[in-house]
């Protein structure tokens, strides 16, 4: 059984290095947080508002067409002061079919070379297919589709995205 | 050449070898190189950050930084503010926790 002078002094010890540990801690957490003020890390509201303001500003002005001083008004300048053509001109090659294609006409071509096209159509897996006739042939009410020839379910018409659109083209496909 | 103010005066060595180490110093030197100091820093930090106790010092920071503005805030600001709410803030068990394992260790170092 200790002394009661020990245990005072160990008590007393005791929270004097607790208190060493707990500043260090604070200097710690004092740190980090000074660090992601500084480095604007912290999504701040009040900061953002004014960050959003300041970029409507710039887009105004960027969209101002009397800026553009040039003759081609077309073009838009950039923060480097560059401009762009509208349309995107790298070339490249399509990893579907392997063709040879302009970076802006990339989207149709592939809309063409996956999905809506008739020569697509024939690739499309046999799984799509299949599910697509599921879907057709069990539906009890053809109901109204704002899009589809309802007497073809074969035929992928304007306006439905790519292969998935299919199953929802007679708009028979309920919700679970 | 102007000295520097805040600089101490260059410890003479004479008077330096009739001082002792006091008793603190001598337990924090043998909580360093146990390594112990290190274990207790991890498990405090581990503790405060569950309980809550580091969000809450962060907000804090957060509510002062948006006050004085980003650009203008010290590290020394930081620590005074959240100095005083984080000493008096701490949860007794992580207190208590922290003050056994010191205690444990004080008698296994028997100074």
């Amino acid at each position: 059984m200790s002394a009661p002078n020990e245990d005072t002094m160990s008590s007393q010890l005791s929270s004097h290095f607790f208190g060493d540990l707990l500043d260090s801690i604070i200097v710690d957490v004092a740190s980090e947080c000074h660090r992601i003020a500084r480095l604007g890390l912290d999504r701040n509201l009040e900061e953002e508002e004014e960050e959003l303001r300041l970029s409507a500003q710039a887009r105004v002005r960027v969209a101002d067409p009397s800026n553009s001083g040039e003759a081609n008004s077309k073009y838009v300048v950039d923060i480097f002061g560059q401009s762009h053509p509208a349309i995107a001109s790298e070339i490249f090659e399509c990893m579907n079919c392997g063709r040879s294609i302009m970076a802006g006409r990339f989207a149709p071509h592939l809309e063409k070379c996956m999905g809506k096209g008739r020569k697509a159509r024939l690739k499309a897996t046999r799984s799509s297919t299949a599910a697509q006739n599921r879907y057709s042939r069990g539906s009890p009410v053809s109901s109204y589709s704002p899009y589809s020839n309802s007497t073809s379910t074969s035929r992928l018409s304007n306006g439905t995205p790519g292969v998935g659109g299919e199953e929802y083209s007679n708009g028979t496909l309920e919700e679970p | 050449m102007r000295p520097s103010v805040n600089r101490p005066p260059t410890p003479d060595a004479r008077l330096d070898r009739e001082k002792e180490p006091s008793v603190l110093e001598i337990i924090n030197i043998k909580l360093i190189e146990s390594g112990e100091k290190e274990r207790l820093m991890e498990l405090l930090r581990e503790r405060l950050i569950e309980c809550g106790w580091k969000d809450e010092m962060k907000a804090l920071c957060r509510a002062f930084v948006k006050k004085k503005g980003r650009n203008n805030v010290t590290v020394d600001d930081l620590v005074h503010v959240i100095m005083p709410k984080g000493r008096a803030s701490i949860p007794d068990s992580v207190k208590a926790e922290l003050l056994q394992r010191i205690r444990t260790f004080l008698v296994s170092a028997a100074v």
